[in-house]
């Protein structure tokens, strides 16, 4: 590979080559061919370096998979094994009739959709307002914003306790409940990263539609709206994925028996870890089964960040 | 700007201020009455004690609160150089058009960020496992059957490994942020000062870095501030341990784990609820001041475009 590549790269230079033989001077060509062997080892510093990169960016996910398929008992052994024998669906099996899955996916699904559902049209029509209207309050509003960004809502969780139990949702509905917090999360990150991709949209656009007869209720729906189609759908799956990642409010509130089916999918799995007796292979099955289509619409969704995230000048 | 009713401004606002006040606004506010009380948990008619938490948690000289922010600090600063060095490294390498099948090492390379980060930790954890984590079976396997690291029980390699997984998780963003700035640069420029004779390292140092700071800055800011917030990592793989001495917290107690610990760790006497609320409002003002002076170096006011 590294002798193709330095042939390669000869070519490339090729062009640089031409440019500083018009100089003709031995020292010119002295450093060209210096340069030469430069590029193509260093050609072969970055391959190593991309390689050992590929390693460390996929042992965790190519472990976490062939430990899923393996046989569950024979991960616990001193020695090395990188390939499963045999090859088993027994540890999925195991997971979907032993445990409750599909409640745990429900259940995280339910609390990531209405926080995301919250965060999402609440934040719209305010980062709208923001950006299109002038109005008294509009600075202390968007500093507010700006602080309660800076107070991540596992600071207040004993407030949130009682918030909720007032609220009468602690022993009622603890989903509601925490999907609300969540909420209160989603709903200032949205509300920055729609209002700044609104201010990137020309205004003339509403002003066009509003001369047509449009009202501004319909000038906001019909043309603002579809215009910030990639901010709504960047902001909507950050939401999403910070829901599903959570663990310390879920626990907190949630906190009961560990095997319960009133869990979400992280907490499930926490709870399948820390116990001891639980083979490991089960855990790996149940992490592929959580993850995969979350990464997968996250890889797909990926070409939509560019223009959703970072134009709205939130990013991370 | 559009001339709207007052009517019509309140009517898009009320739905975003009603929630936030609720479930933003009304929590910070009861936090910060309880940090003013004494109360605890077996400590139900509490009363007013003015500033004393804060007292005893800036100025007592036993207090944790030193301890847990440098550690935080340390990791903060550990962790994002980390993030800067690989990201520049592999956006650098992934930007060389010498390099084959882009495509590939593009998507390979910025798979993490895809991987849900909670699950990540918990087999991270699993990695690390001192006996049977294919880390140091790996290790094994070139130091001997004796090799071991103690990944979890020793406070370096502790703080070393929720380094690793932080990096692990973050590094493809940055990737992303300055592969996108290294595209932006016009490839004329780099040329000229390749004829100029500029070397790599020159033309990197002297060319486009300057040219990439006003995307790498926020994108380093953003980070410090949400590392310096990092909870799952950190929690689900160290607890915050290993605690070497009962009296202090843990190698890895940064901000938010050690407050999550003293609110629901095992073993607490009495909870002290209002100590905590005032720790907690300490880390808002630390924070909320980091955010706000963060805006003001930023790269353009977002205000003057609407």
């Amino acid at each position: 590979m590294s002798e193709q590549s330095i042939s390669k790269s000869v070519t490339a230079d090729s062009a640089v080559a031409a440019r500083a033989r018009q100089l003709s001077s031995a020292t010119a060509q002295a450093t060209i061919l210096r340069r030469r062997i430069f590029s193509g080892l260093s050609l072969v510093v970055i391959y190593l370096f991309l390689i050992i990169m590929t390693i460390f960016a996929l042992f965790p996910i190519y472990y976490v998979i062939q430990a899923s398929l393996n046989g569950a008992q024979s991960l616990y052994t001193t020695t090395l094994q990188l390939l499963p024998q045999p090859i088993t669906l027994a540890n999925y099996g195991y997971m979907f009739t032993h445990y409750p899955i599909f409640a745990w996916i429900g259940n995280t699904v339910l609390v990531c959709g209405l926080s995301t559902l919250i965060g999402l049209i609440f934040s719209m029509t305010g980062a709208y307002a923001l950006s299109r209207f002038r109005f008294k309050g509009r600075e202390v509003t968007l500093n507010l914003l700006l602080a309660l960004q800076a107070f991540p809502g596992l600071l207040a969780i004993t407030a949130y306790y009682y918030l909720l139990q007032f609220l009468g949702l602690l022993n009622t509905a603890p989903l509601i409940g925490l999907a609300l917090v969540y909420a209160a999360g989603s709903l200032v990150f949205g509300c920055w990263n729609i209002k700044g991709y609104f201010d990137t949209l020309p205004i003339e656009l509403e002003q066009a539609a509003m001369v047509d007869g449009a009202s501004h209720t319909q000038a906001f729906l019909r043309v603002t709206l579809p215009l910030a189609a990639p901010a709504l759908a960047a902001s909507a799956l950050f939401m999403f994925v910070g829901g599903w990642n959570e663990f310390a409010l879920a626990n907190f509130i949630l906190n009961s028996n560990q095997s319960g089916s009133n869990l979400t999918f992280i907490l499930g799995l926490y709870g399948l870890q820390t116990t001891y007796q639980t083979p490991w292979g089960y855990f790996a099955a149940g992490s592929v089964i959580i993850s995969v289509p979350l990464m997968l619409v996250f890889l797909y969704a990926q070409r939509f960040f560019q223009s959703g995230l970072t134009i709205g000048g939130v990013k991370g | 700007m559009l001339q709207v009713r007052r009517r019509t401004i309140f009517f898009y606002m009320l739905p975003m201020i009603v929630t936030i006040a609720i479930i933003n606004l009304s929590p910070i506010l009861y936090t910060f009455y309880l940090s003013l009380t004494n109360n605890t948990e077996f400590n139900n008619s509490y009363n007013f004690v003015g500033l004393q938490n804060y007292i005893n948690l800036i100025l007592s000289t036993n207090s944790d609160l030193y301890p847990v922010l440098g550690s935080t600090i340390l990791y903060v600063i550990v962790c994002v150089a980390l993030f800067l060095i690989i990201g520049t490294l592999t956006a650098l390498a992934l930007n060389n058009p010498k390099v084959k099948g882009l495509p590939f090492w593009r998507m390979v390379l910025l798979i993490p960020w895809a991987a849900p980060s909670a699950i990540t930790a918990l087999i991270w954890k699993f990695l690390f496992n001192e006996t049977f984590g294919p880390i140091n079976q790996i290790a094994r396997v070139f130091f001997g059957p004796k090799f071991n690291i103690p990944w979890l029980s020793s406070p370096f390699w502790a703080f070393a490994a929720v380094v690793i997984v932080n990096v692990w998780l973050s590094y493809p963003f940055f990737t992303v942020v300055i592969l996108g700035a290294l595209q932006s640069i016009p490839q004329e420029l780099n040329e000229a000062a390749n004829v100029d004779g500029a070397n790599a390292l020159q033309r990197f140092i002297q060319i486009k870095l300057p040219l990439l700071r006003p995307a790498i800055t926020p994108a380093a800011i953003l980070s410090a501030i949400t590392t310096f917030q990092m909870f799952n990592t950190v929690y689900l793989i160290t607890q915050g341990g290993p605690i070497t001495n009962a009296a202090k917290p843990g190698a890895t107690s940064f901000v938010m784990v050690y407050m999550y610990n003293q609110v629901l760790g095992g073993g607490l006497a009495n909870i002290h609820y209002a100590f905590i609320a005032s720790f907690a409002i300490t880390m808002f003002i630390i924070l909320g001041a980091i955010t706000f002076m963060a805006r003001s170096f930023g790269p353009r006011n977002k205000e003057a475009l609407a």
